[in-house]
């Protein structure tokens, strides 16, 4: 009798566990909840080039003299146009009207405040190397404002537009960390450490009409697992990056839940150090990439999301050309590869990464075994983020790893013989410095397909695939941007269905 | 008790200095240059030597200031006594969780030693055991708030949305991490109820005629809560440590996480911190239970 009693309970225990899901509690039409993987670690885009500060800041708090819109196009912005004729003396003419969140208009004499104190080394912004090209800044009026640079820049304009250029007003630089003040969309209204970020609506905003929300809440919650609950108990609305691809494709299945997936300029790559043997013989490492399907790669690790790429140009990139093909699987030409260079038999190698990103070791645990097939025995070895950055990224002190490269035109890297990479090659060096002074569009289009093309061919890294933009969002939010050209994500045009 | 604490701070302080990994570099990323980097180090005043920034850092803890945190920028002490308000009642809730349902459950086993509800309880204790922390809480989870509805998922709003609530928001996660430590303290109470219930004595209490409620909560369970007293403190400490698994999976801005997100960004002096209160606490709870000792059995005695 007791026996049956128990097993009653236990009966009883299951089916609650069963039993249909609860509808999500309805949400106030002005306010969305956002779930964001990791805490920023402080708000100042100009302390750190953390992609968690500019998911949160850049955009929705402070913004630039020119923006990268949804379509990865250069916009004016807070500059409602500018004039060059060089690529080299810039006149911005700032929009009128346009107010910080204390109230005060935006002057030209804080576009020069700005840039100054980003280009001086002693403030330690992040990437203080970008503005050293700026030879000087005249402030014309309060709403013109001339740039000269020390040399042609094709890049200037972009660099206006990045989360290192933000604009903000002198009296606040020394509250950015905890409370950055801006021109954007919402104000920062609280910061729970740990838990989570508010933003409200700057009911002055200067593009008439936006935000349409009232309210967003950030809340930090690194679990994929415990995002996904978040997500179905109704407690967020959004899941901006902090799912994996094996939870878009359940989620895709239930009609409360839309699923956006779109391109990012994230690029995975399996990284080769080529100033040490075997990788720096191009044989060698055109063999890897011969021996990889990365077909099966994307299957395996990414559940067929995201796009296969050749080199290290992503689709969103304006001169991105498609060299997915160039160095296709081919594992008895990787073999002959390598018997040619000396290594019949293969040889064995370490790959290190970070778990700290999910897809590293998935990844590498696909390569694993495809390497095997021509005689490259792998073994893994995971090291934790700190411990990556440096003994891999800063001491160069690798075989192989695999990360995701996030940042737009990080094309750059493969010009600096220093960076991680270790692949010191002249002629991509110097074609790519004559690509940076080159103003004509069709021509600089034609030297980044030639970039293209030799990063192919010379095989300094494998390419692999673009991360995928994986968003989940109830039915009824709309506004979010499809594809990442940058990393901002911009709730500005946010809005629930009405 | 100072010693234990110095040591603990030489030993954290040491660790967290041999780890590789650079908090400038982990600070700027990687696209910053090596003289940001440098620049960054020499403001955070990493690059004096070593036992200057030792001294430095313990007599400012001596004094309250356990310095500022790299990642936040404010000082650590306020930063800790922030996240207790999280961590100290969720570690309470779980100890109480814990201690009302394990000590009379455990007496409870004793009682029927060897029948169904002994066999019962010693299942459930089991399972305890076995469930790892973090799955606990995600089946927590799944089962009340995704299906049923009744708690959130995590998160926790703070003590401004009432008292109510608040505990509310904590129950889930502690629930799941006081499981294991109740059913390692179930099975104690048990052992210890049990190896007491042969004693002599208690067989001369029953045969003088004490009621058998006497026996067990006079004679008993007295002289078993010295073993069960001291598996308690010891779970209390790792109840604390319990916390920081619980706590990124309820995503709670507790001390644990903030523990751990320090660690994997090199916050040299939120890991030191931490690190010194938790020992410190752990230290005066022992102290705690020795004086509990003293009160509960009047043989021992401190000079």
């Amino acid at each position: 009798m007791k026996m049956l009693r128990g097993l009653v309970l236990t009966l009883l225990a299951l089916l609650v566990a069963t039993a249909p899901p609860v509808v999500a509690p309805a949400v106030a039409q002005g306010s969305l909840a956002v779930q964001v993987p990791a805490e920023p670690p402080g708000l100042d885009l100009t302390a750190s080039p953390a992609s968690a500060i500019a998911a949160v800041v850049h955009y929705n708090v402070q913004e630039c003299l020119v923006k990268v819109d949804k379509n990865g196009k250069l916009v004016p912005w807070l500059a409602e146009r500018w004039y060059t004729t060089d690529s080299k003396n810039y006149t911005f003419f700032l929009k009128k009207g346009v107010r910080f969140h204390n109230g005060r208009e935006l002057r030209a004499a804080d576009v020069k405040f700005v840039l100054e104190r980003a280009a001086n080394p002693e403030t330690k912004h992040p990437f203080q190397k970008r503005y050293e090209i700026i030879r000087e800044i005249i402030v014309k009026d309060d709403y013109t404002v001339s740039i000269t640079l020390k040399d042609v820049n094709a890049n200037f304009l972009l660099e206006m537009a990045r989360q290192g250029s933000v604009i903000y007003p002198r009296e606040a630089v020394d509250t950015l960390k905890s409370a950055p003040m801006g021109t954007g969309p919402f104000t920062v209204a609280d910061w729970v450490r740990g838990d989570r970020i508010v933003l409200t609506k700057n009911k002055d905003y200067h593009v008439k009409g936006l935000p349409h929300l009232d309210k967003v809440t950030f809340r930090f919650i690194p679990d994929p697992n415990s995002a996904l609950a978040a997500l179905k108990s109704g407690d967020i609305d959004v899941s901006a990056f902090g799912l994996g691809p094996e939870n878009v494709v359940d989620l895709k299945k239930d009609p409360r839940f839309q699923v956006i997936l779109g391109d990012t300029t994230n690029d995975v790559i399996l990284a080769m150090n080529n100033s040490k043997k075997p990788y720096s013989d191009k044989r060698v490492r055109l063999a890897i990439t011969h021996a990889i399907n990365k077909e099966e790669v994307l299957k395996g690790a990414m559940f067929g999301l995201g796009r296969i790429l050749g080199s290290n140009v992503d689709p969103l990139n304006p001169y991105f050309v498609d060299m997915s093909k160039a160095v296709p699987y081919d594992p008895a030409r990787a073999k002959k590869l390598l018997a040619e260079a000396g290594y019949p038999n293969g040889f064995d190698a370490v790959l290190r990464v970070s778990p700290q990103y999910y897809y590293t070791v998935r990844t590498g645990e696909v390569l694993v075994s495809q390497l095997a097939k021509v005689g490259v025995k792998v073994k893994i070895e995971q090291i934790e983020w700190g411990q990556w950055l440096s003994q891999v990224w800063k001491e160069a002190n690798y075989d192989l790893t695999i990360i995701g490269h996030a940042e737009p035109w990080d094309i750059v890297n493969y010009a600096n013989p220093n960076y991680y990479f270790r692949w010191d090659n002249k002629d991509f060096q110097a074609l790519y410095q004559e690509s940076e002074q080159t103003v004509d569009d069709k021509k600089r289009r034609e030297q980044f397909a030639r970039l293209q093309k030799m990063m192919a061919d010379e095989a300094p890294a494998v390419w692999l695939f673009m991360h995928p933009r994986l968003v989940v969002a109830k039915k009824g939010v709309t506004g979010i941007w499809k594809d990442l050209p940058i990393s901002s994500l911009d709730l500005s045009e946010v809005a629930w269905q009405k | 008790m100072l010693a234990t604490l110095l040591f603990v701070s030489l030993l954290v302080f040491v660790v967290v200095r041999v780890l590789p990994g650079d908090p400038a570099i982990l600070m700027l990323g990687i696209d910053a240059s090596p003289d940001t980097a440098a620049r960054l180090r020499a403001s955070m005043g990493l690059d004096r030597p070593l036992p200057v920034q030792y001294f430095e850092w313990i007599g400012g803890a001596l004094r309250g200031n356990l310095g500022r945190s790299i990642q936040y920028d404010v000082p650590v002490a306020g930063l800790i006594l922030s996240r207790l308000s999280v961590t100290i009642p969720l570690t309470l809730m779980a100890a109480a969780l814990m201690a009302f349902a394990a000590v009379p459950l455990g007496v409870y086993a004793a009682t029927r030693h060897r029948r169904w509800g002994d066999y019962l309880t010693m299942t459930l204790s089991q399972l305890g055991i076995a469930v790892p922390a973090f799955w606990a809480g995600l089946l927590l989870v799944l089962l009340f708030s995704v299906r049923l509805g009744w708690f959130a998922s995590g998160g926790f709003d703070g003590w401004g949305q009432g008292v109510g609530a608040a505990l509310k928001s904590l129950l889930l996660p502690a629930v799941a991490l006081g499981l294991f430590q109740f059913a390692v303290l179930a099975r104690t109470t048990r052992s210890a109820v049990l190896e007491v219930l042969r004693e002599e004595y208690v067989k001369t209490a029953r045969a003088k005629g004490v009621s058998e409620r006497a026996v067990l909560f006079r004679h008993a369970l007295r002289n078993a809560m010295i073993p069960i007293l001291t598996v308690a403190g010891i779970q209390l400490g790792q109840l604390m440590a319990g916390s920081i698994i619980l706590e990124s999976v309820f995503y709670l801005p507790g001390l644990g996480r903030l523990a751990l997100g320090a660690i994997s960004a090199r916050d040299l002096p939120v890991v030191q911190g931490v690190v010194l209160f938790v020992a410190s606490v752990i230290v005066m709870v022992n102290a705690a239970v020795d004086v509990l000792y003293g009160l509960l059995d009047p043989r021992i005695r401190y000079e």
